[in-house]
C-alpha cells in the first residue's frame, strides 16, 4: 500500500528530516512510527499524502509515485488518505456533524450521501448524541473523536495519524486507540507518529523507529523501547 | 453542482459580513476610481460632440442670422464661390440645422422643443484652401463684417479652447482614476487577504481532505469580483449625475459654438455604465487572483 524507496528529505538544504529511508507497508497493516522529536516521523507522514516531496527517492501509494504526482492530482491522491492532527483542528463555528459533513461537502459529494454517512460515522465514534454541540463543548477525547470521524468518513484506504494522543490523557488515548483499532480491522491501513509508549507496548503492533532521520528499527509486533 | 453553486455563494457571502469595514472600504474606492474614469470618458464624448461640425476640414463656420435676408445669404454665397482662399463650403438651411439639433438632443425632448427651424441660424461650414491659423482668422474677421452675419466660430478658438480644456480635464481626471485603480485593487487584494487569513484552518482542512484548488480559490475570487462590481453599481448613478449636472452646465459654456451642445446621448452613458461594470469586475478578479496565488499556497 505505501513504499518508501531510499527516501532522502532535507529542510532548506540543510536540515536531514529523513536520509535514505526504505519501507512497505502493506494493505490493512497497522504501524507505529517512534523515535524523538524531530527524528523524521511527521516528515514520513507528511511524504505520504504529499504535504512534503522528496529530494530523492520515491515513495509509492497504492501503486503510484506520489512524489511524481502533477500537483491538480494531488486533491484527489488525498481523499483516499484520512489524517487526523494532535490538535484536531476541529471548525470552532461548525457543530460536531458540520464538522464531519464539511469534509465530503468540500470535495463536491451529493447531499444525499453527506445524509447518510455523516450519521453512520458519528455512530461508529459514539457521538451521535453529541451531533449538534459546538467543539468547545465536548472534552478533548471527544474533539479527538470527530477529528477521527471527520478523517474516516470518506472510508479512505490509509489513516495517517501525527501524535492523535498527544495532548490527552491515558484513559481517554485508551479510547481514542479501541477506535483507531476498529477502524484498523475494516481494513484500512493507519500510519500513526506516537510518543506514548504505554500505547505502543500495549498495541504490540509493527514498529517503525526513526532516529535523526534515519530509520534505525522495523519490527513486526515491535515496543516502544 | 447546484448544491455546488449555494455553496459557493454562502461561503462568498460569510465571507464579505465577516469583513465588512474592509469590504465597503473596498468597494467605495472602486466606486470613485470608477465614477472618475466614467466622467473622463463622458467629457471627452462631450468635446468630441461639440467639436463634430469641425471635422473633414473646415476650419470656420459662419452663422447667419436667422432673419438674414436673402441678398445678404446672395453676398455671402458670392464670396464663397469666387474666393480663391475658399476651397469648398457646405451651406445648412434652418432646417437642416434644426434637425441637426434634434438628432443631438434627442435624448432632451424638453430642449427641442423649446425651438423651431425658424429660429436656428443658418450656417456656411467652410474649409479654406489654406488652413494656417492667421490665414483663418484674416478670413473669419472678413466674413464676420458681412451683412446679415450672426457670428463667425473658427477652429482656431473655439474648438481650441473646447478641446484644450477636455483634454485637460479628462486626462487629469484620468489620472487620478488611475491611481484609485491602482489603489482598489490593492486594497480589494488586502480584504480577500484578510478573508484567506481568517480561515487559516479551514483552509488547511479542506486541502487535507482534497478538495480541488479551485473549489478553494473560487469563494474568494467571487469575493473580490463582486468587491469590484458593487463598486462599479454604485459609479453607474454617478455617471448619470455628472450627464445631468456637469455636462449641462458646459453646455452654457459661452466657448461652445452656437447649436452643437456639450452633450452626450444617453446610448452613450449606458454603454458607458456597461464598461465601467466590466472594468469593476475585472479589477475584482485581477485582485482577488493575485490574492489568491500569493497567499493561498494550495
Amino acid at each position: 500500500m505505501i513504499r518508501f524507496e531510499t527516501v532522502t528529505k532535507t529542510y532548506k538544504g540543510k536540515v536531514v528530516a529523513l536520509r535514505e529511508a526504505s519501507a512497505e507497508i502493506q494493505r490493512g497493516e497497522f504501524v507505529f512510527l517512534v523515535g524523538p522529536s524531530g527524528s523524521g516521523k511527521s516528515t514520513f507522514i507528511r511524504l505520504i499524502n504529499r504535504e512534503e516531496v522528496p529530494d530523492t527517492g520515491k515513495i509509492l501509494v497504492a501503486g503510484k509515485d506520489v512524489s511524481a504526482l502533477s500537483s491538480w492530482k494531488v486533491p484527489y491522491l488525498r481523499r483516499n488518505i484520512g489524517y487526523v492532527f494532535q490538535d484536531y483542528k476541529l471548525l470552532p463555528k461548525k457543530t460536531v456533524i458540520e464538522n464531519v459533513a464539511f469534509a465530503l461537502e468540500v470535495i463536491g459529494r451529493p447531499r444525499p450521501i453527506i445524509k447518510r454517512q455523516v450519521p453512520a460515522i458519528l455512530e461508529l465514534v459514539g457521538l451521535s448524541k453529541k451531533a449538534d454541540r459546538l467543539p468547545e463543548e465536548l472534552s478533548g477525547g471527544e474533539q479527538q473523536r470527530v477529528s477521527i470521524a471527520r478523517a474516516f468518513v470518506n472510508r479512505p484506504l490509509i489513516l495517517l495519524a501525527d501524535e492523535p494522543t498527544g495532548n490527552l490523557d491515558p484513559a481517554t488515548s485508551v479510547g481514542i486507540m479501541r477506535l483507531l483499532d476498529r477502524i484498523n480491522r475494516s481494513g484500512t491501513t493507519v500510519v500513526m507518529a506516537t510518543h506514548d509508549r504505554g500505547i505502543v507496548d500495549t498495541m504490540r503492533r509493527r514498529v517503525i523507529e526513526l532516529d535523526r532521520g534515519v530509520l534505525v528499527r522495523d519490527e513486526s509486533r515491535g515496543v516502544y523501547e | 453542482m447546484i448544491f455546488r453553486f449555494w455553496y459557493f455563494i454562502r461561503e462568498t457571502f460569510v465571507s464579505l459580513w465577516r469583513n465588512l469595514s474592509l469590504t465597503l472600504a473596498a468597494i467605495l474606492t472602486v466606486a470613485i476610481s470608477l465614477a472618475l474614469v466614467g466622467s473622463s470618458l463622458l467629457i471627452r464624448e462631450g468635446a468630441d460632440q461639440a467639436t463634430a461640425q469641425f471635422q473633414e476640414g473646415v476650419e470656420f463656420i459662419v452663422f447667419m442670422n436667422a432673419d438674414a435676408l436673402e441678398n445678404q445669404n446672395e453676398a455671402i454665397r458670392k464670396v464663397l464661390d469666387t474666393s480663391p482662399a475658399i476651397k469648398e463650403y457646405v451651406y445648412v438651411d434652418k432646417f437642416a440645422a434644426y434637425e441637426e439639433f434634434r438628432e443631438l438632443f434627442v435624448d432632451k425632448p424638453e430642449l427641442v422643443e423649446s425651438v423651431t427651424p425658424e429660429i436656428m441660424p443658418p450656417s456656411y461650414r467652410i474649409v479654406p484652401s489654406d488652413p494656417d491659423a492667421d490665414n483663418v482668422t484674416e478670413l473669419a474677421r472678413q466674413f464676420s463684417e458681412q451683412p446679415g452675419v450672426k457670428e463667425v466660430a473658427t477652429a482656431t478658438e473655439a474648438i481650441r479652447q473646447i478641446e484644450d480644456f477636455s483634454t485637460r480635464v479628462s486626462q487629469a481626471l484620468l489620472v487620478a482614476a488611475i491611481v484609485l485603480v491602482a489603489v482598489s485593487a490593492v486594497l480589494i487584494l488586502n480584504t480577500v487577504f484578510t478573508a484567506i487569513s481568517g480561515r487559516r484552518t479551514e483552509i488547511e482542512v479542506m486541502k487535507l481532505v482534497g478538495a480541488t484548488n479551485w473549489f478553494i480559490r473560487i469563494p474568494f475570487m467571487l469575493e473580490g469580483t463582486i468587491h469590484g462590481l458593487m463598486g462599479a453599481g454604485l459609479a453607474v448613478p454617478a455617471l448619470f449625475v455628472v450627464d445631468s449636472k456637469v455636462l449641462a452646465y458646459f453646455q452654457e459654456s459661452e466657448a461652445v459654438p452656437l447649436f452643437r451642445g456639450f452633450a452626450v446621448p444617453d446610448g452613450f452613458v449606458w454603454s458607458t455604465s456597461v464598461w465601467i461594470l466590466v472594468i469593476g469586475a475585472a479589477i475584482g478578479m485581477i485582485g482577488s487572483a493575485f490574492a489568491v496565488t500569493r497567499y493561498l499556497d494550495v
